[in-house]
């Protein structure tokens, strides 16, 4: 079994501001085989976390991000056509299974209904996966993990994740990060200078009091880098907020006119 | 002749007074919507509204033409309470409408800033008004240069501090200081007068209801018809004050009334006058300084108005049980008050049963219709042994476990997809408001209730047609103690004639206590077993009741109430023909939770469309 002594060390490790004690919580999980649940809203850093722990754990990351159409097949595997035969290729959950690894299944409530019967038993202290096409039964190696994350924010309640899947999981929320470490973030991700990293953070904390009233969804991290890289490559602020922040986030007029005016408070107008 | 000479002469004299740009105006109606974000966004309350503010007095010295011309003993400045930021109705303070749209923006972004703790509720207005500005300014840099342009067109404005006497002058330099260097002035020097009132700061003493207030439960009161006018009127200061002890002091007695301002506080018992003229009343209104009203017990709408009271036992709907006790959320306290509302679900006593009212016939095949071919809409069906088309995915597999199976063996052949009728498992609830200002007229032949119960009628038709199980209920309260939710159809009832019946009982009566009745609603979704719960809320305005659930404590409430809904799975969603909800329902339903249907004639037409969207969203989505 991996343990914590066999961890990559710091240096050649992708960054990664920790939000609390995330990091240690998931070595933990690893370290007893359970299963994790990460919940937050989009952009929070989900994805670059599990990237990180992967990176840091030293093992494979079979991510599969769901949407409306993904079936329990494309994640287990299905015959394919060959020479004149059908063969059997495996999806990347039975894949993670096989050789150990972390399988990262990203926004799984999109995913169709019968992906969640399939990770039940993974779940579980059997920790297996049946394959019926092939009438196989594997066995999860110890550096198996699996790991599902979700935004509970999302208004289509609808895709809320069941209770008893819920409770087959650790898990763990993560938010925006604060201020300080969200400003950190874009210093080392993009080249944009730090009076315009704070001036941009504190927007997006603006903007993130909005959600539910005003807005779906409030500014996330992901946005917040796409902004400062249009920045620092030389893009007039206002606009690269407008194209990078205002306009994903709302198709309402009056909504996007006071929150203009709200980037012009934060930069000043250029007209 | 003397009298056009009169008339001309205080027109000049009154333009020549006032120094503000009218070419150049800004009306908040234009920019209210943005305004709204922007002001949240900096940190403002999200359950206030914004609203125009009225004039009040200020004590500063006017100025000879002000004098002469008898204006300027009001000004109109930004203040903010409990449930509203009051912004001037319009700017026209300086020449360009930039910067009167800027002062807008000013005036948000300073009342939105949270202020320093260490701030003493003591603080001076003058050094409040400075850490108000530098913390705004320190937090959005951008708002520096549209500060300090405001700032020098400003000081250009006001009057120059040479030219005032000793006190006055001491002021307005700290003042001009201030406002250049906010942070620099520790307090405003002593003087005769208070010094002119600063346009690009908050009101120095922002007018509250002062007085006694009526807390808990008041006595009758006629209901808030029409209330939603309130979002464009301005805000008028008032003030409760005793009941006058004697009656009939009226001013027909008194000769040198008037000799009086309209600001005098007299003692008039209006309560049976019989004067109606609510044109006169509202100039009257904006005309005034501060209104004075008083709580009397044996207010006249109390003895007219009868259909406040509580029907007689042998006239009133039927109480199906003693009553169910929920919660109601007290926002000041940030607690739920446990067992505090008595919900009393009821059924018609008069209800006959009725076919569907001749104008919806039409209306209702159409829909019906459409519901049916909706329900019947078809979805693939994998897995089959014959069908409409091979499944590719299925018949690889097939030939896979042939090829692995050298002995012969077939496995299971169901290669086939076939199309069928899609079963949707979809509880929904209707919940009316039946409240009294349903009783309003919506043009010359309709009154909202009818608009209600025809949208009710069609929206029964539709959900039977579909085959969705479906309740409807109708709800309106009086005080805590009495909400009274009507029960039209249950979950387990058929659709028949009887409840058509009901639905044509429906009508208008009390107030809207609409937390307690969304709370009931909740209850009576989660017993369902279905696997999408929906919670259509129909109604006409805000919550309001009698008692303190009127504004901000009902919208708190609701909102709680919505809250709860949605933590147990089910999905709110409000349709109101309240032209101003977008001020308050956002906050309460979510910017996707709720739709208003401008015209509420097109609402019997528009609900079963909204039902159809919402539901089939729920489906693909």
């Amino acid at each position: 079994m991996s343990t914590v002594s066999q961890l990559n060390t710091a240096e050649t490790l992708p960054f990664y501001e920790p939000q609390g004690h995330e990091i240690e919580l998931f070595m933990h999980a690893y370290e007893h085989r359970l299963p994790v649940l990460i919940k937050g809203p989009t952009g929070c850093g989900k994805t670059r976390f599990i990237s990180y722990m992967a990176e840091r754990l030293g093992l494979p990351l079979y991510t599969v991000a769901c949407h409306d159409d993904l079936s329990a097949s494309d994640l287990v595997g299905r015959h394919l056509i060959g020479d004149g035969e059908t063969v059997w290729s495996d999806g990347p959950l039975t894949r993670a299974v096989r050789t150990g690894g972390i399988c990262y299944l990203d926004e799984v409530v999109e995913a169709r209904k019968d992906t969640t019967v399939v990770i039940h038993p993974l779940t579980d202290d059997r920790r297996i996966l049946p394959i019926d096409r092939t009438g196989e039964t594997l066995q999860a190696p110890d550096n198996f993990m699996l790991v599902v994350s979700y935004n509970p924010g999302y208004q289509n309640l609808l895709k809320g994740m069941k209770p008893s899947t819920r409770q087959r999981f650790v898990s763990m929320s993560f938010d925006y990060l604060p201020a300080a470490a969200e400003v950190e973030v874009l210093l080392n991700e993009t080249a944009v200078d730090k009076a315009i990293a704070e001036q941009l953070v504190i927007l997006a904390n603006g903007l993130r009091q909005l959600k539910d009233q005003d807005l779906e969804e409030g500014a996330s991290t992901r946005l917040l880098v796409y902004t400062a890289t249009l920045i620092s490559t030389g893009f007039d602020p206002v606009k690269a907020c407008r194209a990078g922040m205002i306009e994903p986030l709302s198709d309402d007029q009056d909504t996007i006119a006071g929150l203009m005016e709200l980037v012009q408070a934060a930069f000043g107008r250029t007209d | 002749m003397e009298e056009r000479v009169g008339q001309l002469w205080d027109r000049f004299i009154t333009r020549m007074a006032h120094q503000g740009h009218p070419q150049a105006a800004v009306k908040l109606d234009q920019v209210s919507g943005p305004l709204g974000v922007f002001y949240r966004a900096l940190g403002g309350n999200s359950a206030l509204r914004i609203s125009a503010t009225t004039a009040t007095l200020h004590q500063a010295r006017r100025s000879w033409l002000h004098r002469v011309a008898g204006t300027g003993r009001k000004a109109e400045l930004a203040w903010q309470d409990e449930s509203c930021l009051y912004l001037p109705a319009c700017l026209d303070l300086f020449a360009e409408p930039q910067l009167n749209r800027d002062l807008y923006f000013w005036l948000a972004a300073l009342a939105g800033t949270p202020i320093a703790a260490e701030t003493l509720p003591d603080t001076s207005w003058i050094v409040e008004s400075q850490q108000r500005t530098c913390q705004a300014l320190q937090r959005y840099q951008g708002l520096r240069q549209r500060y300090q342009r405001l700032v020098k067109a400003y000081i250009a404005l006001r009057p120059a501090p040479a030219s005032l006497k000793y006190d006055a002058a001491a002021q307005e330099r700290a003042i001009q200081q201030a406002l250049k260097v906010p942070g620099s002035v520790t307090e405003l020097p002593d003087g005769k007068y208070a010094p002119a009132p600063v346009a690009l700061w908050l009101h120095p003493d922002a007018p509250r209801c002062g007085g006694q207030a009526a807390d808990g439960e008041i006595s009758d009161r006629q209901a808030s018809q029409g209330e939603t006018r309130q979002a464009e009127q301005r805000r008028r200061q008032a003030e409760r004050v005793d009941k006058p002890d004697e009656q009939g002091a009226t001013l027909g007695v008194r000769h040198e009334a008037d000799l009086f301002s309209f600001a005098e506080f007299i003692k008039m018992d209006r309560s049976t006058d019989e004067e109606d003229n609510p044109d006169q009343a509202e100039s009257i209104a904006n005309d005034i300084d501060k209104m004075s009203v008083t709580q009397d017990n044996s207010t006249v709408a109390s003895r007219i108005k009868f259909d406040l009271d509580l029907p007689s036992a042998q006239e009133d709907d039927i109480p199906l049980s003693e009553g169910i006790l929920y919660p109601e959320w007290d926002y000041k306290k940030s607690r739920l008050l446990s067992d505090y509302c008595r919900i009393i679900p009821m059924r018609s006593r008069h209800a006959v049963d009725a076919e569907l009212p001749q104008h919806l016939q039409k209306p209702a095949r159409r829909l019906r219709r459409q519901f049916e071919s909706l329900s019947l809409s078809p979805q693939w069906i994998r897995g089959q042994y014959e069908g409409d088309k091979l499944n590719l995915d299925a018949y690889l597999d097939y030939r896979g476990s042939v090829a692995n199976n050298p002995s012969g063996y077939t496995g299971d052949p169901r290669l086939y997809c076939q199309k069928r009728p899609l079963v949707r498992d979809i509880a929904s609830l209707l919940l009316a408001d039946l409240s009294l200002s349903t009783d309003a007229w919506v043009n010359n032949e309709q009154q909202v209730i009818d608009v209600i119960r025809d949208s009710v009628h069609l929206f029964a038709e539709s959900l039977h047609a579909s085959g969705d199980q479906f309740a409807i209920h109708g709800f309106s309260s009086r005080r805590r103690q009495h909400v009274r939710f009507n029960c039209i159809k249950d979950f387990n009832e058929t659709y028949d004639a009887g409840i058509r019946g009901r639905i044509a009982d429906m009508s208008p009566g009390f107030y809207t206590r609409m937390g307690a009745a969304i709370r009931h609603a909740t209850e009576l979704l989660s017993h369902q077993s279905a696997e999408k719960k929906l919670l259509l809320l129909l109604t006409d305005g805000k919550p309001n009741d009698l008692d303190r659930y009127e504004g901000r404590h009902g919208v708190e409430d609701t909102r709680k109430a919505i809250q709860q809904a949605r933590s147990q799975g089910l999905i709110p969603f409000c349709i109101t023909i309240d032209a101003d909800a977008s001020q308050y329902l956002p906050y309460l339903f979510g910017v996707q939770g709720y739709t208003v249907i401008r015209q509420a004639e097109q609402l019997p037409k528009r609900l079963p469309q909204l039902y159809m969207t919402l539901t089939g969203k729920l489906y693909a989505g």
